[in-house]
């Protein structure tokens, strides 16, 4: 990748200097600025609309404002024992204090801080309280993901319009299955076949294995209540490789449970360890880290996009790219904020935003809540390995029809663990010391992944005035928790502390822990699909209604948030438009 | 006795000392350490407070009175959890935390000398545990801020993330391989680390 970033650098048209903020720049087509797609961002959904383009046959930019990371290569920390880290795997305080938002993100640590931004580098303007998660290199977020690949039931697409809380999505089920299906046949998913309606079966690898507290749980709540399934999740780790798998220099996962610092076996699947080595293997990849975004060119005359404007990250020299279909998966939040900053005299208030809906209907996942109890027994009972999954009590509200005082679902996912320290009366000494080394209780969490309603002033906007290193306005941020979030908290907590109490958990407890919005690192929307142009700003195939030849399909996209996992869906939705897109150029309609 | 007959040391040769022996240790275990240890120990020689060799000798002495050698695992001071508790307390505990240790090893000294006579390092093995057992039962009974709490919790975590603690007193696997969810846990089976 790092030869073909040199050959994508081709035009630059002012020199190295502090950056200026009028801008100049390559506006004629060059061969070598002339590509037949841009992918703007490298993550999970950059890099899937990168391997489909590519193995279409299109000449395919991928446009990444991060540094670039190679697969292997740029895992220093991957395998590191926790005595061999610094701090043995300790957060220093510092890296804390320097970095107040980013550090609270899930997975963050000495081991991994390489791929999260720093705090100072990139700031936005939080009119809320808004955690925004960011990690800018090849790969994206894709590195540090959680992992999870649950199916959107049929339910979910239809919820919002059936129970009047949201819009009617313009596809459904049966829309993305099939690409379900294609999405997870390649980047290889491990989960079982459960036959549940609220979490559809799919394409898997054989799933993780239950532990014994969890298989108590399991039993405890099928024998309580009949809507209560707890099952394994459904995750991107190669538990059993196919051939695919195989060809992309993937093994088995190993169960180190180290993932978010890079897996040297690609354990788990990450745009670096997939998606992009498997486009370059085309040939007809072109990478390009360190470019910053600046907008999405419009000409006015034949009403479509005709490329991107790029900042470089170090020298902040312009360049203009060109191509005849753009895919735009910046990340959620950064897809609208690319958008916003592509006026135009067509378009004054950012690429295809006709109607002032652009940025709005922001929503995210809630994860607020969480409980836990401690369970007697199984103290001959143990486990080998450290597994980098989890199970899931699928989710049982509001499914089909309303039975709650509030709307939406919510997952939770759940897992039994077994502590260290055996219980004993003596606080020092020999018999204290051999003790603190022995398996402890075991115990049994669970952590609540609710669905939010987007509604019209959750949204995003740039700033009027304050601006980022490369001169772009800085994202505000004003997205907040509403009444149906605090209900649906109440009802979960109510539940887990009842279902934790069926499976004879001791000690249960249930907590708040009042997180602002967006360290759930699921925000999505804002540039949502639609039926109708006047109020939405995509169609079924992720075109932006006003301007056909620009695709988003990344978070940005999504309509309502469900209640499951949302990045094997952009997986999906972005494989899905690329099939999509290449149909209508051939039919020379794109 | 070694550490009271040692001349003060300032705090940067402090520092040298913690973190050279780290660097030594990670240089030892790990070719693709190296860059790595170099930033963690530039860190550390930025850190504004840090503490003498001696306070991290008792700090070590009282955690090995805590977590002694046995016929199971080499107990702290083997374990070389020093260092660790030292680069714990001084980069990752919270502020304030150096302070209240020192002032709590500095009375721990003083109580030293007037109970037994000398310093906690001449004290014989039982003398030791009967002085840490006493001021373990005031912390008990003062409650979260008293700082033997906070040694405690050092020991445990410093002792516990060596690569002796995670290895002979807990089993530590570098790459399991696969994971086996529900199996028989053998008699005496430490835990994993």
């Amino acid at each position: 990748m790092r030869g073909a970033r040199d050959d994508a650098r081709p035009t630059i048209c002012r020199p190295a200097g502090p950056p200026s903020h009028v801008f100049t720049s390559n506006a004629v087509p060059q061969p070598e600025t002339t590509f037949d797609a841009i992918v703007i961002g490298s993550g999970i959904s950059g890099g899937w609309a990168a391997k489909e383009l590519c193995e279409k046959g299109l000449r395919t930019l991928v446009l990444e404002r991060g540094r670039n990371v190679e697969h292997l290569k740029d895992y220093p920390t991957a395998t590191l024992a926790p005595w061999e880290l610094p701090h043995h795997g300790a957060t220093p305080r510092r890296l804390i204090e320097e970095n107040p938002l980013i550090s609270k993100a899930a997975g963050y640590g000495e081991d991994t801080a390489l791929f999260f931004v720093k705090d100072a580098d990139h700031p936005y303007e939080q009119e809320k309280p808004f955690d925004w998660i960011r990690g800018y290199q090849v790969g994206g977020k894709s590195i540090i993901w959680g992992r999870a690949c649950q199916r959107w039931s049929r339910h979910e697409f239809v919820a919002p319009e059936k129970l009047g809380y949201g819009m009617k999505w313009p596809i459904g089920y049966d829309d993305v299955a099939p690409w379900y299906t294609h999405v997870e046949h390649f980047i290889g998913v491990c989960g079982a076949a459960d036959g549940l309606d609220a979490m559809p079966d799919g394409d898997f690898l054989p799933p993780f294995d239950f532990n014994c507290a969890e298989l108590h749980l399991r039993d405890a709540l099928r024998v309580r209540y009949r809507d209560r399934h707890v099952v394994q999740g459904r995750w991107a780790h190669l538990s059993q490789p196919r051939e695919i798998h195989l060809q992309q220099g993937r093994g088995t996962c190993q169960a180190r449970n180290l993932c978010m610092r890079g897996c040297p076996y690609g354990g788990y699947f990450s745009s670096v360890s997939s998606t992009l080595p498997w486009a370059q293997k085309t040939g007809k990849l072109t990478m390009r880290p360190d470019a910053v975004v600046h907008s999405i060119l419009f000409d006015a005359r034949k009403a479509k996009a005709t490329g991107v404007r790029v900042i470089d990250a170090h020298t902040h020299a312009i360049t203009d790219y060109f191509a005849r279909i753009i895919f735009l998966n910046a990340s959620a939040l950064n897809s609208n904020l690319v958008l916003l900053n592509s006026t135009s005299s067509r378009f004054p208030d950012g690429l295809g935003n006709d109607h002032g809906l652009l940025g709005h209907f922001v929503a995210h996942h809630n994860y607020r809540t969480g409980a836990s109890g401690t369970l007697p027994g199984y103290e001959d009972r143990y486990f080998y390995g450290r597994n980098p999954t989890e199970c899931i009590l699928v989710n049982f509200r509001n499914l089909g029809r309303q039975d709650a005082d509030f709307v939406g679902g919510y997952t939770t996912f759940t897992g039994g663990y077994r502590t260290r320290g055996a219980p004993i009366e003596s606080r020092m000494g020999g018999d204290y010391k051999d003790n603190q080394a022995q398996p402890g209780p075991w115990g049994i969490y669970m952590y609540m992944q609710g669905e939010t309603i987007p509604k019209f002033e959750n949204h995003v906007r740039l700033h009027d005035s304050l601006k980022d290193q490369w001169g772009i306005p800085r994202l505000v941020t004003a997205v907040d928790y509403d009444d149906n979030d605090e209900k649906m908290i109440r009802d979960w907590r109510t539940q887990a502390e009842e279902m934790l109490g069926v499976a004879g958990c001791t000690e249960v407890e249930s907590h708040d822990n009042h997180q602002a919005p967006g360290l759930d690192i699921h925000e999505m929307g804002g540039c949502r699909m639609g039926l109708d142009p006047k109020t939405s700003m995509l169609n079924a195939w992720n075109q932006l209604h006003a301007v056909p030849n620009v695709f988003v399909t990344d978070g940005a996209c999504m309509t309502s948030t469900g209640n499951q996992s949302p990045s094997i869906l952009y997986m999906a939705l972005t494989a899905r438009a690329v099939d999509h897109a290449v149909n209508e150029m051939s039919r020379q309609l794109l | 006795m070694i550490a009271r007959a040692m001349p003060p040391m300032n705090r940067r040769e402090a520092l040298k000392t913690s973190s050279g022996v780290l660097a030594g240790a990670y240089l030892a275990s790990s070719i693709l350490l190296v860059a790595c240890t170099r930033e963690g120990a530039d860190r550390a020689s930025a850190t504004d407070a840090t503490l003498p060799v001696e306070d991290m000798q008792l700090m070590e002495a009282i955690a090995d009175t805590l977590l002694p050698t046995t016929t199971s695992s080499p107990g702290a001071i083997a374990a070389g959890a020093g260092p660790m508790m030292v680069l714990l307390l001084t980069d990752c505990y919270e502020a304030g935390a150096v302070e209240r240790m020192r002032t709590g090893l500095d009375a721990l000294r003083e109580r030293c000398v007037e109970r037994c006579g000398g310093p906690f390092n001449t004290l014989s093995p039982g003398e030791r545990e009967s002085l840490v057992q006493e001021i373990d039962a005031e912390a008990v009974a003062a409650g979260g801020t008293h700082w033997f709490h906070l040694m405690r919790r050092l020991a445990l975590q410093g002792y516990f993330s060596t690569e002796i603690g995670m290895t002979r007193a807990l089993r530590y696997v570098r790459v399991p391989g696969h994971w086996t969810g529900c199996m028989t846990l053998e008699p005496g089976q430490p835990a994993w680390g």
